[in-house]
């Protein structure tokens, strides 16, 4: 069986109210509605949120992990009786994972497009065209430079 | 700050590098409206809540108080027409209301840059700047009414969750873009889960379509010849998302989206073959034969 920590909330990121869960009386109030869970098994933001409160999280954190799935459609911040924010506990999971390296590809590199291009699409000349076309100007350009000034 | 018709524009990415179309429809229909629209350098990427938010909390705030800041500096608020974009400054906003160090961290990152934050500048999405305008004011500049067209809104979660941070309608009975809809003369068709997600954020390319299928066979069996967004990532996920449908689902929905802005600039008299309607993924001209009919 898996130690618990119940140090581990603590390294969740306060940002956000993640650092709520302690309130969790872990009654499902969440699920019902969960479109993650309703398309997954093994997504549950009420077991989610016991394991992250009892620091049994690292099958959460790993890579490839079930989180990756949540919609982020805040419907569990809504119904949660006791503040407790399921999904901003979720996004906490996410920071750890992506700080450990365990993030999906994918994470890592739209946030490497907007620190490349300060936007999470490349300008091309085909967007070009179309814009023209349209009779819309030039796209903005972003200042990318700012960016990594102030990330780095 | 100025009068509540003047704001700077925020476009975020998607809209003006992928889907521009919504861009032009938002620029012509607004200006219609009265509402005046300035382009400002400097923002970039808002960024992001789903990928950049999960990568680190801390950078995503950083990047979205600098935008603040810049609209900050324009000395307006920053109109936004993505759900993406209102839930990351609002949020971000939100956040920095509190005195937390992470909020500071980020606004002493900005001095470097001449920046200064102090909330003065927020982010109004476009849907409620048109709700501010009312639906009188909307069905005034309707020259051609969407008469006969019968129309399911998709909100999308971020405009409308957290609704004690984004403020802009009721979390699980929204109607509020409902009646934006009626005021161009459309025929609002309310079905089963109208508020649920697109599904577009879910990592799994397969459920994210299901997700997104199970809602347009909703709209679909309510009725509807289209469908109402106000959010490009919800735009994609049911515009070029059915042709992934199709192919990966073998489900053919043909059900069309349109950004709310295309709509009104529709029923304002524009005609559709100068909108770009044509880059949509799903055909819309089944839909405008409806108008009037």
């Amino acid at each position: 069986m898996p130690k618990a920590d119940p140090g581990f909330k603590k390294t969740l990121s306060p940002v956000e109210g993640a650092g709520k869960l302690s309130y969790c009386y872990q009654c499902s109030a969440c699920v019902a509605e969960c479109p993650a869970a309703h398309n997954f098994n093994d997504f549950n933001p009420r077991e989610i949120v016991l394991a992250s409160l009892t620091g049994v999280a690292d099958y959460l954190t790993a890579k490839d992990s079930v989180i990756w799935q949540c919609t982020t459609c805040y419907k569990c911040y809504e119904r949660c009786p006791q503040g407790t924010h399921p999904v901003e506990v979720i996004n906490a999971l996410k920071n750890i994972a992506c700080a450990a390296g365990n993030g999906p590809e994918e994470v890592a590199s739209s946030r490497d497009n907007v620190l490349a291009n300060g936007s999470l699409i490349s300008p091309s000349e085909a967007i070009g065209k179309r814009r023209q076309e349209l009779g819309l100007g030039k796209a903005p350009v972003a200042p990318a430079g700012e960016l990594k000034k102030i990330l780095e | 700050m100025a009068a509540s018709t003047d704001y700077t524009l925020f476009l975020g990415c998607m809209i003006p590098l992928r889907h521009p179309q919504i861009e032009l429809a938002a620029r012509k229909s607004l200006a219609a409206l009265g509402v005046k629209l300035k382009d400002v350098e400097g923002f970039t990427c808002c960024p992001e809540p789903w990928n950049f938010k999960g990568a680190s909390l801390e950078s995503w705030l950083t990047v979205a108080l600098r935008n603040l800041a810049v609209g900050e500096k324009n000395g307006r608020d920053m109109l936004v027409l993505c759900n993406g974009c209102y839930a990351t400054l609002t949020e971000a906003a939100h956040i920095a209301s509190s005195d937390g160090e992470t909020v500071k961290s980020a606004v002493d990152k900005l001095k470097s840059l001449k920046l200064s934050y102090s909330g003065k500048s927020n982010a109004r999405h476009v849907a409620s700047v048109l709700e501010d305008i009312g639906a009188e004011g909307i069905s005034g500049s309707a020259k051609r009414p969407l008469k006969g067209l019968k129309v399911a809104v998709h909100h999308g979660c971020h405009l409308l969750r957290p609704s004690e941070v984004m403020g802009f309608d009721d979390p699980f009975e929204p109607s509020v873009l409902e009646g934006l809809v009626e005021a161009l003369g459309a025929q609002v068709i309310r079905y089963e889960g109208y508020t649920d997600c697109c599904g577009n954020a879910t990592r799994d390319t397969e459920t994210s379509l299901r997700i997104g299928s199970e809602k347009i066979t909703a709209m679909k069996k309510a009725g509807a010849d289209c469908i109402a967004v106000v959010c490009p990532a919800c735009f994609e996920q049911f515009d070029l998302g059915q042709i992934e449908m199709k192919r990966r689902l073998k489900v053919d929905h043909r059900l069309p989206a349109f950004h709310y802005c295309q709509l009104l600039a529709i029923a304002q008299g524009e005609d559709p073959s100068s909108l770009g309607l044509d880059r949509h993924r799903v055909d819309v001209k089944p839909a405008l034969s409806k108008i009037g009919k």
